[in-house]
């Protein structure tokens, strides 16, 4: 399984803050966007950053492994 | 002595780490410090209270991360960041961050270095709570 979490406004648009879906052999990152971003446009147009297993990532061609955790964040606003 | 680098709910004492601080060298000679607290009004609007969400593992990794850099970046002999993750009220403290060196312009930069990275870097949340509603805070420059 990868464990899906949204934060902030990207979980408001969400409406959860976790979800998780099946592991493919072969998946990469750009796969779940296109699975999730489908189902939640509004919610992606706002994400800014993307880390996986809570490291930032800008290779979306990245393949994922089982049990990857991935977050979804819009621009911080801490501080 | 508590961690240099925390999220907590809870409030802070400046004074308790200034003091962590100051234990760590004599060699010290000038501490710069951030507080950032919560303002009662932001874009135009009353704000009643701040609601703060976090990354947490990976905020405090980020958070861990930028003051080793500091310290490298800026020769600074420790420095410490704090940040609270919790619903605050105006007037309450959100963060604090302090450097220490041996001279004065080393620390404030490091300070103000280490407060401008965590609003660039580390995954944290605030929505404004305001008679109107509420609304995430768009990230300021």
């Amino acid at each position: 399984m990868i464990k899906i979490l949204f934060f902030g406004p990207v979980a408001d648009r969400v409406q959860t803050r976790e979800m998780q879906i099946e592991f493919a052999p072969g998946m990469t990152l750009h796969d779940v966007i296109a699975h999730l971003g489908m189902q939640h446009p509004g919610a992606f147009s706002l994400v800014s950053f993307i880390a996986v297993n809570q490291t930032q990532v800008h290779d979306k061609k990245m393949a994922l492994n089982d049990n990857d955790e991935i977050a979804f964040m819009a621009k911080f606003s801490g501080g | 002595m508590s961690e240099p680098v925390r999220i907590q709910t809870e409030d802070f004492s400046q004074d308790e780490e200034i003091a962590a601080l100051k234990a760590i060298s004599q060699r010290i000679g000038g501490i710069a410090t951030f507080l950032g607290c919560a303002r009662d009004f932001s874009e135009g609007r009353d704000v009643h209270e701040i609601s703060f969400e976090a990354y947490g593992s990976m905020a405090l990794a980020e958070m861990n991360k930028l003051r080793s850099e500091a310290i490298t970046k800026f020769d600074l002999l420790d420095a410490r960041i704090v940040h609270r993750v919790t619903t605050v009220r105006a007037g309450d403290n959100i963060v604090f961050i302090a450097a220490a060196a041996e001279h004065r312009a080393a620390a404030f930069d490091g300070c103000r270095w280490m407060i401008d990275e965590l609003k660039q870097r580390v995954p944290i949340w605030k929505k404004e709570i305001t008679p109107q509603g509420e609304s995430w805070v768009t990230p300021h420059p």
